[in-house]
């Protein structure tokens, strides 16, 4: 019955979701045709035009382009990209994994690196290691991803000519080593771009719970700190570390999809990124589609997971109480 | 000594209150606030400290490295980068300021009246709030900018702040889920105050201080912003001169080697983004700290 509900809301935010996209990407005054027709869509002349926007589709009103797009959507035909020609999950379906592959590891390395940083830093508290990564961490984090991208470029590939500066292989396809090789830049601007943010939340959240009067008796009873820190306060910590991750997936996403823009990197991102500039409108609504609901489904896996871990969320939400609010 | 055997939970006894006042100057960000202050008033000022025009495009000068000529180079198009500067930063404050007011503004009016509102119309609310975080940010400021046409400062600084609003409207509601039960509000409302007059004479100065800090972090996200989509292409064009349409050209100078071109923008971006964080965490406030039980 709760998974009944849980799936409702999905489905709901979903067509919510399509509506809005497929109005917002309507009402923009580009030419779909050109994506279409690329350079020929200049030379077209009004007779042609007007055959290939009903051809198309593109010349009754927006509603009832809507309700066919869905009608064909509920079918699992998502129509067509216009500038690849081809079907839209087709054009996707080459592209996803490298974005997963980019942003899967990136995610890992992130929540890895994160976690030994923030109890480093917990550990730490105040010591000058903690100050000094604190500040750095506060420099990396402002740092705009696509700035750092162009930086690491100039130096790695520009200057030291040791990494390539975009794709994710070289001409003519290469193994392991030569996509591992494409992905060391990209990953990296990921990763640094979003490390210091989680660290920070883990090591606030730490000392808090550091210094709360259960620590206090654990260390009483002569339990070391370190075990003090690892088995009693970062496991208090762990859920809202744990639905973080998952509530941080459209901030991931969304850095990724800039780095894919600017090293070029043919993944989601780069797609997306070409589909609202070119009104690719098929494939954009199912890029968006497939952001949100990503998104979406990543939410109420936090909500899933701090209910699982943490019973208290869960009781408050019983009690009617409007306060359940997660405090991450 | 064993770590088991040593004494825990011993405290330091506050230190003696001196007379002497701690230096005013202690704790605040100065360094961040005189970084602001000088790009502030360089922006402002600008024609009087710049020297050349920094929409003249000097075609024999094109990408001159920095000398005393060009204190900062040109760029690939033959514009004096010190003056661009200036005259950009202008644009990227302006873009990332009147942004974070728009999103501040719409968010105190959402959360509020989602915070007030029947069970069933704030959950409506916020579920349509999440719907509209679950799109990349990057995305939807890319889709509306289309819808509006060709971009200029007020409608970049539209759409960010159009899209900026969630995070700091569900901070809104929770704040005034929490005051609505007051009794001074239950007051103002008996006595027929209406959804303005509370929202800016009792719920407003209560939640302030709590989202200050987000509305700060808003200005560095507008800016960041602004600089990433003029720099994709789809924010300002090349002719209105911004830190992020300046480094649009960046392809062109990754080709020939130009750091300048890409470092000097960027390093006042960076710098700036910088100074607005350390301000917008002191006024956050360092929260009076207890001691460790560890």
């Amino acid at each position: 019955m709760k998974l009944f509900k849980k799936l409702l809301i999905l489905i709901v935010s979903l067509l919510i979701l399509s509506l809005a996209v497929f109005y917002a990407a309507r009402l923009a005054p580009g030419d779909p045709l050109a994506s279409w027709y690329g350079e020929r869509a200049e030379r077209l002349t009004p007779e042609e035009r007007a055959q290939a926007e009903v051809s198309l589709g593109l010349d009754q009103p927006i509603h009832v382009q809507y309700v066919r797009w869905l009608k064909n959507a509920l079918r699992g035909d998502f129509g067509l990209s216009f500038k690849y020609k081809t079907g839209v999950l087709e054009v996707i379906r080459g592209r996803v994994g490298n974005t997963l592959l980019l942003g899967g590891l990136g995610f890992l390395l992130i929540f890895s690196l994160a976690l030994g940083l923030g109890l480093l830093c917990a550990w730490q508290e105040d010591k000058p290691l903690d100050k000094v990564l604190c500040k750095l961490g506060t420099v990396t984090s402002c740092i705009p991803e696509f700035w750092l991208s162009l930086l690491l470029i100039l130096i790695f590939a520009v200057y030291l000519r040791v990494l390539p500066s975009s794709g994710a292989w070289s001409v003519g396809g290469g193994g392991t080593a030569d996509r591992a090789r494409h992905l060391i830049l990209p990953l990296a601007v990921v990763v640094t771009g979003h490390l210091w943010y989680y660290a920070y939340m883990l090591r606030n959240r730490l000392l808090e719970e550091v210094r709360s009067d259960y620590v206090l008796l654990a260390r009483s009873e002569g339990l070391t700190r370190r075990r003090v820190m690892l088995h009693h306060c970062l496991r208090n910590a762990l859920p809202s570390y744990l639905s973080l991750m998952a509530i941080s997936v459209p901030h991931i996403m969304g850095g990724t999809y800039i780095v894919e823009t600017v090293f070029s990197y043919p993944g989601i991102g780069t797609l997306a990124y070409e589909s609202a500039r070119y009104q690719d409108y098929d494939l954009l609504m199912v890029l968006c589609l497939l952001s949100g609901g990503v998104v979406i489904l990543s939410n109420m896996l936090a909500q899933a997971v701090s209910e699982r871990v943490d019973p208290r969320v869960r009781a408050r939400e019983a009690m009617g109480g409007k306060g359940a609010d997660r405090h991450g | 000594m064993d770590e088991r055997f040593s004494l825990v939970g011993v405290r330091p006894l506050p230190a003696e209150t001196t007379l002497t006042k701690r230096p005013w100057y202690k704790g605040k960000p100065l360094l961040a606030a005189a970084f602001l202050a000088l790009v502030t008033l360089g922006c402002l000022f600008c024609p009087l400290i710049t020297t050349r025009d920094p929409a003249y495009m000097d075609l024999l000068n094109s990408a001159r490295r920095p000398d005393g000529t060009f204190l900062f180079g040109t760029d690939t198009m033959g514009r004096d980068i010190f003056s661009m500067i200036w005259y950009g930063g202008r644009v990227s404050l302006a873009v990332g300021l009147l942004a974070a007011a728009l999103s501040a503004l719409i968010a105190v009016v959402i959360g509020t009246a989602s915070g007030l509102a029947p069970r069933w119309l704030d959950t409506c609310i916020m579920r349509l709030t999440e719907i509209f975080m679950s799109v990349p940010s990057l995305l939807l400021v890319m889709l509306l900018q289309a819808a509006l046409g060709k971009a200029t400062v007020w409608s970049l600084a539209l759409v960010l702040g159009l899209t900026g609003w969630a995070g700091v409207a569900k901070v809104v509601r929770t704040e005034v889920l929490a005051l609505r039960r007051s009794e001074y509000i239950l007051a103002a409302r008996a006595a027929g105050g209406g959804f303005f007059h509370i929202l800016r004479r009792h719920l407003a100065p209560n939640f302030f201080p709590s989202i200050m800090f987000m509305v700060v972090m808003n200005v560095r996200g507008a800016i960041a912003a602004e600089a990433t989509l003029s720099f994709l292409g789809v924010g300002l064009p090349l002719e209105v001169i911004s830190w992020g349409s300046m480094l649009s050209l960046s392809q062109t100078a990754l080709a020939s080697g130009a750091w300048w071109i890409i470092l000097i923008p960027g390093l006042f971006l960076v710098a700036t983004l910088l100074a607005i964080t350390e301000i917008g965490n002191w006024l956050r406030g360092s929260s009076n700290k207890k001691h460790s039980n560890l």
